[in-house]
């Protein structure tokens, strides 16, 4: 049991090590952005009639903390990160950058998570199932389908969708709310009403990494089963779904737990491409907004290194489930 | 030996080929990637030929101001009149009147308006080559072949263009991606230790930030004022700087597992230095691989292009990329009337197909053991 929490902490130090590195990098780049948060704000100023001076721009670095050395900066930007949640102001919006994304990442994170739901409750079954009858119908149909995965990237998909249902329906299938619900607070009525406009950006998030994954179940499947301890079971008469899932899929799962992460990383890359075609407001959008059109580099780096924070969290958390469910992995630890 | 089933060929020849002639041998035998590469080969000549085969230049320099957002003009050799053995299209006309509530209208005609080959033109350059012919056009005025987008300009032409520009960016970002694998990969495989801890880290973190973002983040930094030209070619470094991870991983698994070979002992005692000692004897090993992975990775970088140049953060006008064509498709307008703006993506998608088929083959016939699975 010892060794099993020194793996645990050896797993939380490297993920933690991990995030410092990414958010190091986040920080460099958002330095590299040319011009920083005070002239940004002070030329904002500018167009609104005042008349400001370079001395106003230095103090308005010195009350930034602008002025500070790099290094400084990077730790103070971090640790008021982990430990006060609080990822600086924004540049152009002047709030708090987590109460800004708060509420969109939240939006993000459901649809994403929610696509990943979808990739896996599709993939692992049907992908057992077109392992377990190969070279038929559906074993074909879903190398297709799978060949199109990679070649439709998501928001080719969506913009199908869309134009389909434009030139038939009459309805672009945009937007995550309805009018009436857009500026109004949370209530049941708006949860509803965003589920029912929720599943195609939900659907086409999931597009690729379905397509991936299925392609990767079937394959390790159809490794899986050719081996000796299957051949062993079947001398044993175990037959049919009993056979299949005790024995082949059980080792097949190991691989897939791992690549949960993967998945989840190939549908945040979708997110703003996604959200931009759709016309979503989540923090997809907000992203690509403040990179194309604001220069917001406060806000995009809080909201890259959110991403890659969920994405770091939930290998974590394969790395302990697959330890707890491989006896492989196990073996190593009790 | 069912290698060289078409021809019946002694044994030794299969001994004594070389791994090029092994590999295409079982290349061949794959239908599909066989089809694959030569549909490759028919994208990659139509992007490279682009500015002859495009009737028009893809440009503001080439737009047809009387035919905005015009439909594709199909080439027909029959209409009322009668047939004709040259196909032709329709010249159209611009009217305006009181029934069209006096704004201009494009109506077509019955006049016929053959097409010819090699008529003369502005004079352009291809490949450094000064020209004045295209491949083909129309007796007068313009055809198009896929319609005109709301500036006039021909989406052939475009399409065409794009094409082009698509695979450059890619060769360009894969290039670049596939020194620094090399570089990161075959330094962390052959010093191990620390070394490898350290650019493993590297990797690692690499892969675990969503790519699409971190290329938003960097291609946001250019400034709007940048050159066409230096625009593409900052995309292409953003693109090979961000993709090197997957490869360099397989080198350094290659590296490592080769390094304590009695051919590597033998160069070090040879006092060979580690450079050499990785480029000349531990990757010739495994060049095949490398290959193969370059070519699955390309549509990949691809991809990711045209999603930076979609969002309006890649290429932008006057340079053509799949991305740069699909900017404003997504108004309710174009969707309801101009769906000809579409009509380059299920060609996009059959070049991505055609990668990933030809990728598969490759794979497949680079693995000396393909055959003796299953």
């Amino acid at each position: 049991m010892a060794s099993f929490l020194k793996f645990i902490a050896v797993r939380f130090a490297a993920a933690f090590a991990t995030m410092l590195l990414v958010s190091f990098i986040v920080f460099t780049l958002m330095e590299l952005v040319p011009g920083n948060c005070a002239e940004r704000y002070i030329a904002y100023k500018t167009t609104q009639g005042q008349l400001i001076t370079e001395a106003d721009i230095r103090a308005e670095e010195v009350r930034m903390g602008l002025d500070r050395p790099y290094i400084e900066r990077w730790v103070k930007w971090v640790s008021s990160a982990i430990f006060r949640f609080d990822l600086g102001e924004s540049c152009l919006w002047r709030v708090d950058v987590t109460q800004l994304i708060g509420d969109k990442l939240g939006i993000s994170l459901g649809l994403s998570f929610a696509a990943l739901m979808l990739t896996y409750v599709i993939a692992i079954p049907v992908g057992i199932l077109s392992a377990s009858m190969r070279d038929g119908v559906l074993d074909s149909s879903l190398r297709v389908a799978s060949y199109l995965g990679l070649a439709l990237p998501n928001f080719l998909l969506a913009l199908g969708i869309m134009l389909v249902s434009t030139v038939f329906f009459g309805d672009t299938l945009t937007g995550l709310f309805s009018d009436e619900y857009r500026d109004v607070p949370w209530s049941m009525a708006k949860l509803g009403d965003m589920l029912s406009h929720a599943w195609l950006p939900i659907l086409i998030l999931g597009w690729s990494a379905t397509a991936i994954q299925l392609q990767t179940v079937r394959a390790l499947m159809s490794d899986e089963q050719g081996k000796l301890y299957v051949t062993a079971a079947k001398a044993r008469g175990i037959t049919g779904m009993r056979l299949l899932m005790c024995y082949p899929a059980r080792h097949a799962l190991g691989p897939v737990i791992n690549s949960i992460g993967f998945d989840l990383n190939r549908i945040f890359n979708d997110l703003p491409i996604v959200a931009a075609v759709l016309a979503l407001t989540d923090a997809g959008a907000l992203l690509l907004e403040a990179l194309a059109k604001s220069n917001d580099q406060q806000l995009a780096g809080a909201i890259i290194l959110a991403m890659t924070a969920t994405i770091v969290a939930l290998n974590f958390l394969t790395d302990i489930l697959l330890a707890f469910i491989d006896p492989r992995v196990r073996k190593g630890f009790f | 030996m069912a290698l060289f089933a078409a021809k019946p060929i002694k044994k030794e020849d299969y001994y004594t080929a070389s791994q090029l002639q092994l590999v295409w041998a079982r290349f061949k035998k794959k239908k599909s990637a066989l089809i694959a590469a030569f549909c490759l080969l028919f994208f990659v000549l139509s992007g490279v030929f682009a500015p002859f085969l495009s009737p028009y230049a893809p440009t503001a320099a080439g737009r047809n101001q009387d035919y905005t957002n015009g439909a594709p003009q199909i080439p027909q050799f029959c209409d009322a009149k009668g047939c004709s053995a040259r196909p032709f299209i329709h010249k159209v006309e611009r009217h305006r009147g009181v029934e069209t509530n006096f704004r201009w209208v494009t109506k077509q005609t019955d006049k016929r308006n053959y097409i010819v080959l090699l008529p003369k033109s502005k004079p352009y350059t291809m490949l450094g080559i000064p020209l004045s012919h295209r491949l083909f056009g129309v007796e007068e005025g313009f055809i198009h072949l896929f319609g005109t987008d709301a500036t006039g300009k021909d989406i052939f032409s475009r399409t065409l263009h794009a094409i082009g520009i698509s695979l450059a960016v890619g060769t360009v970002g894969v290039l670049i991606s596939f020194v620094l694998a090399l570089v990161i990969g075959g330094v962390a495989g052959y010093f191990g230790g620390w070394v490898d801890t350290v650019l493993q880290a590297l990797m690692d973190t690499v892969k675990t930030t969503p790519t699409i973002p971190l290329f938003m983040a960097l291609a946001a930094f250019i400034p709007d004022e940048w050159s066409a030209e230096a625009r593409f070619t900052f995309i292409s470094i953003i693109l090979g700087l961000l993709g090197w991870g997957t490869l360099a991983r397989r080198i350094r698994t290659h590296v490592l597992a080769e390094r304590n070979a009695d051919y590597v002992l033998a160069a070090k005692l040879c006092a060979a230095k580690p450079a050499h000692i990785i480029m000349r004897h531990l990757l010739p090993s495994f060049t095949s691989y490398i290959i193969v992975d370059l070519v699955i990775s390309f549509p990949y970088m691809v991809l990711a292009e045209t999603s930076l140049s979609f969002i309006g953060l890649g290429l932008k006008d006057p340079v053509n990329s799949l991305g740069v064509l699909l900017q404003n498709v997504t108004k309710v307008d174009v969707l309801l009337n101009y769906q000809w703006y579409f009509i380059p993506v299920p060609i996009f998608v059959a070049i991505v197909l055609a990668f990933v088929f030809v990728g598969d083959g490759l794979r497949d016939a680079a693995d000396p053991y393909s055959e003796h699975r299953k």
